[in-house]
This record gives C-alpha cells, sequence and structure tokens, in this order.
C-alpha cells in the first residue's frame, strides 16, 4: 500500500512538473493541480496507519489511524481549489489580453500594450 | 488581544471588497484599517517587549489540542516591519491614484496573511496563513495596465506555486515525523526523529523559503517579475512579502532545526556568498533601474543568509537586522523609481547610500551587523566578500543615478506632488534610522533571543 502511494504520488507529481514547464498555459494550469493533488495525497499517507478509521465511538483496544491528517489534506484542498480558480482567472484574461494562450515568457516586454478593458461594473469616479 | 489586528485587517477587507477601489474613500478607509491594525500590532509589540510572549489558543482548547497563536519577539518584529511597508506602498498607491478597484482590499488580505503568519505557533496555520497572503498576491502582481504587468504575475503565480508545494511537502513531512504540528512540540521531538529524513525536510523547506526570497540558484523568477510588476505592487512584494523567505528560514531553520542548519551552514554561506556575487554582478550589467534593484535585491537576500549561516546571537540578530533595513531601502527604491520631478532623485540617492551602507543611514547598520557577523565567524574570506558586495552595490546604485537622474532629460511630466512628499518622508526616515539605530538594534537583539533561548 505504501509502494503504490509513493508510487502515485511519484507520477502525480512528476507529470505536474512535466506540464508545469510547458509555455502553453493551460498545460502549465493542468500541472499545478497535478502538483497540488500530489501533495494532497502525500498528506494522506503521511497518515497512513494500519488502524480502523477514527469514527466516534472508538473500538476499544483496537488502533485508529491518524484523524488529523484527513482535517489537514481537507484544508490543502480548498487552498489548492482556491489557488487553481486564481490562476484560472489569471490565463482568461491574459487570454483575453492576447488572444493567444501561449505565455511567451521569455519574449522580451514590449513597451506600453493596453489591455483590453475588462467591463466596468459599478460608477467609476 | 492577540487576534485584534487580525481582525481588523481581514473584517474591513471583507468590508471593502463590494466597494470600488479606486474611489478616494475606499482607498483612504484601507489605510485607515491598516494603520488602526499597526497601532494594535504596536500595541502587542510593547506587551511583548515588556512582559514576555503573549500567547493563545483558538477556540479555547486544552493546551496540545487547539491552535496555537504566539506572539513573541522574532514575530512581531517581522509583523511591524511588513505592516509598516504595506501601510507605505498604500498609501503612495492611494494618493497617486488608483486604478483598478480589487487593490485595497487585496492589501489588507495580504497584511491579515502576513500578521497571522508572524504571530502563529502552529506549523500547518502557518501554511494556511502564508497561502492567504501568497494569493492576494498572486492577484496584486497583475495589477497594472499593460500585458507586461500580467506576464509578471504569471511568472511570479507558477513559481510560487511551486515554492508553496514544497513547503506543504515539508510541513507534512514534519508532522510525520514528530507527530504534532505545534512549534514548540516539534522543536522538541525533532530530535528523535530519524536524521535522515530530518535532513530531507530542511532540504524542502529551505528551496521553498529560497524561492521566496530568491537566493541564488533560485532567483530566476525575480528579475522578470520585480522588472515588470507595478512599482507599488512591486515595492509590496519585494519588501514586504519577502520577509516571509527570511522569517522562515529563522523560525523553521534556527528555531525549529538548529541541529540540521548547524550541519549545512557551510553551504548556506556558500549560496549567500555566491547570491551577494552574482546579483551584484548581474545588477552591474542591467540596463533599466527596475531591473538593476531586483538584481540588487537577490544580492542583498545573500547578506541575510551568510548571517544566518554563521549563526548564534550575533549572526541571528544581524540577519534580522539586515532584513529590516533591506525591506525599507527596497521600499523606498521600488516606489520612486516610479516618479519623475522635483525631490524624486534626491531620495533615489538617500536609499541607493542606505543599500551601498553609505552612513548615517539604516543599510550602514546592517552592513556593520553583517561585518560584525563574519568577524566572529573568523573567515577573512567572508569580510572580504561583504565589502566586495558592498562597492558592486555603491557601483550599481550610482549608474542607475547616472542614467536616471543625470543624464536622461526630464521628458515626462512631474508626478502628483503628495507620492514623492511620502517617499522622501520615508527616505528620510532611513536616515533617521541611521542616526538613531539603538531602538532597531535592540529590537534585533530581542528578536534573535527568542531562537537562541529556545523558545
Amino acid at each position: 500500500m505504501i509502494l503504490a502511494l509513493a508510487l502515485a504520488i511519484a507520477v502525480l507529481f512528476g507529470s505536474g512538473a512535466f506540464l508545469l514547464l510547458k509555455r502553453d498555459l493551460i498545460r502549465m494550469v493542468g500541472g499545478v493541480i497535478l502538483m497540488s493533488n500530489a501533495v494532497n495525497l502525500f498528506i494522506v499517507a503521511a497518515g497512513l496507519g494500519r488502524g480502523r478509521e477514527p469514527i466516534y465511538p472508538l473500538p476499544p483496544g483496537r488502533q485508529v489511524s491518524d484523524p488529523v491528517v484527513q482535517a489537514l489534506v481537507l484544508t490543502a484542498i480548498v487552498i489548492g481549489f482556491g489557488t487553481v480558480a486564481v490562476v484560472l482567472g489569471l490565463l482568461y484574461r491574459s487570454y483575453t489580453a492576447r488572444r493567444a494562450r501561449d505565455a511567451a515568457l521569455a519574449s522580451p516586454p514590449e513597451e506600453a500594450t493596453p489591455l483590453m478593458e475588462p467591463p466596468v461594473d459599478g460608477a467609476v469616479e | 488581544m492577540l487576534l485584534l489586528p487580525l481582525a481588523i485587517t481581514w473584517f474591513a477587507a471583507l468590508a471593502l471588497a463590494p466597494l470600488d477601489g479606486r474611489r478616494r474613500a475606499v482607498g483612504a478607509a484601507a489605510v485607515a484599517a491598516l494603520a488602526a491594525a499597526y497601532l494594535a500590532l504596536v500595541w502587542l509589540a510593547v506587551r511583548v517587549l515588556t512582559d514576555g510572549p503573549v500567547e493563545m489558543i483558538a477556540g479555547g482548547w486544552g493546551p496540545g489540542i487547539g491552535i496555537r497563536l504566539r506572539a513573541d519577539a522574532l514575530g512581531i518584529t517581522f509583523a511591524l516591519l511588513s505592516l509598516a511597508v504595506l501601510v507605505a506602498a498604500l498609501a503612495f498607491e492611494v494618493l497617486g491614484g488608483v486604478h483598478e478597484r480589487s487593490l485595497p482590499e487585496l492589501v489588507l488580505f495580504m497584511a491579515t496573511g502576513l500578521t497571522g503568519l508572524f504571530l502563529t505557533a502552529d506549523i500547518f496555520n502557518f501554511y494556511v496563513f502564508f497561502e492567504v497572503a501568497m494569493i492576494s498576491s498572486f492577484i496584486l502582481a497583475s495589477y497594472g495596465k499593460e500585458v507586461r504587468h500580467l506576464r509578471a504575475a504569471l511568472t511570479f503565480t507558477v513559481v510560487n506555486l511551486l515554492g508553496s508545494v514544497v513547503f506543504l511537502s515539508g510541513v507534512t513531512g514534519l508532522y510525520h515525523v514528530t507527530g504534532t504540528l505545534d512549534m514548540d512540540g516539534v522543536a522538541q521531538r525533532i530530535d528523535e526523529a530519524p536524521d535522515g529524513s530530518v535532513l530531507l525536510i530542511a532540504v524542502l523547506i529551505f528551496v521553498a523559503f529560497g524561492l521566496k526570497l530568491g537566493l541564488f540558484p533560485f532567483h530566476s523568477w525575480v528579475a522578470p517579475v520585480y522588472r515588470d510588476a507595478w512599482p507599488a505592487v512591486a515595492a509590496m512584494l519585494s519588501a514586504a512579502l519577502a520577509n516571509i523567505g527570511s522569517y522562515g528560514l529563522l523560525r523553521f531553520g534556527a528555531g525549529l532545526m538548529p541541529q540540521e542548519l548547524g550541519l549545512t551552514a557551510t553551504g548556506v554561506i556558500l549560496l549567500g556568498s555566491l547570491s551577494i556575487l552574482y546579483g551584484g554582478l548581474q545588477a552591474v550589467s542591467a540596463r533599466s533601474a527596475s531591473e538593476v534593484i531586483a538584481w540588487s535585491s537577490i544580492g542583498q537576500v545573500g547578506y541575510i543568509l551568510v548571517a544566518l549561516g554563521i549563526g548564534g546571537p550575533i549572526g541571528l540578530s544581524a540577519a534580522i537586522l539586515f532584513t529590516m533595513v533591506n525591506a525599507l531601502n527596497k521600499l523606498v527604491l521600488f516606489l520612486a523609481i516610479g516618479l519623475r520631478g522635483w525631490l524624486v532623485g534626491a531620495t533615489f540617492a538617500l536609499a541607493a547610500f542606505s543599500v551601498a551602507g553609505v552612513p548615517p543611514s539604516a543599510g550602514f547598520f546592517g552592513k556593520v551587523a553583517v561585518f560584525r557577523a563574519g568577524e566572529a565567524s573568523g573567515h577573512a574570506a567572508l569580510l572580504a566578500l561583504i565589502v566586495v558586495g558592498g562597492a558592486l552595490s555603491l557601483l550599481y546604485m550610482f549608474q542607475v543615478y547616472q542614467r536616471e537622474y543625470w543624464a536622461r532629460p526630464t521628458k515626462a511630466p512631474p508626478s502628483p506632488l503628495a507620492p514623492r512628499l511620502l517617499v522622501f518622508a520615508l527616505a528620510i526616515g532611513i536616515v533617521a534610522i541611521g542616526v538613531w539605530p539603538e531602538p532597531l538594534l535592540a529590537l534585533s537583539g530581542r528578536a534573535a533571543a527568542v531562537l537562541s533561548g529556545g523558545g
């Protein structure tokens, strides 16, 4: 079980890192998602015990697995989800701004290309 | 009471979120809220420095169960520094005119995250506040009107997400080997854990904070991001957010895993030295002012790392003092390069002399502290390196001054007077600290005592 988890984490993290290095922004976000899930799995694996599920009432005399990691992984999943949402938002702005998906991160900075104006909601002074 | 600064910024951020941040009143309200949180923090700092650390356990749980928040001299020093930077940068942007509706509340959320992570005594809670600060900074980095700001945000986001992932693995590893998330508990039980796995965890955490700080092998994102970001945002990222890196290295390295830090001290000093030289040389050859400052920041964090590697009360207090001085320098430099007109050149010159370590400026005392630490370590090469780094910084700062304020005819119309006066006042503040450095020296000494005192 530990070996299987270790392999799964390694494969997830490796594919995530591979995708993260792509120029294509959609693949980059895919890489972010895979890597954050690899870490989530790592958190679960950190509390892997050979015991029963930690549900009250606890069976007397038997080991239960660590319940804290489940709380941690829940928090980590929520944070990871929020981060992916923010990255997708940035990606969408970049998409509307350039009408192209590749980041062109390595290209030299061009001078003052105005972004497309985002829709104005609410009154502006 | 511990929660007051956090509560003020968080509730203010929530209250301002639906409002249009481009309105002057909203911006002013955000500055007022930050200033109020800062006052609460000062009050807390006075209590911490007179009566010792203030602690509370969230939710009224018993000790060892609930999440512990703790304000000690180290945390409160970093919180005071980072919040001061945010207040100044936000006030600067509000005076100059905000042009995106989400800026004020994002700065408030970032303030919440930063204050929280400096005042927590729980490693997972540290990660949560870290992410609060990071997510707001991802959006802040895209602030601006041009494509290059967006590109800065994308680079910044991707690299720092990688850092967060690595850091979370390190936190998980610490929990796995010690069975606790409480910092004191981790520090006590880390000796019983197998050495190999602790060293691996220490490396993971070092990489994560090194990325955050922009150290030599992890620096690749620093120059493009600080070059392309909006000046006030670059100031916030480099002078407030990057403090996470040095705080993390101090707290996790010197506080939780002192043995591992001692074991790798030579490597840490070596990386710091490479950072100083590489950043300095790149800064000399860089063209635009913001790029020079970005490379310079890579060089300057090298000093922090060297001081950390030397360790002991002298080294740690030097690292803390240098972090404070460096943050103030970066704040003034990044704000000043966005401006044009009368007083700006003088402002830049004052901050540039501080970076180079010319007395009487705050930077002089930062350099002296690192120099003393180098002297204590007894390596002549280290002292030579610090001198060479200082000479390089004088050279590149003078180059920028020459190009920006002497050689270039000012065709651009001068910026509004209020932001210029604000930045000039900040630069005067740097000189004032240089003239009267005792409070800062005492504060860094107290903060370092937290680490070497084993708490």
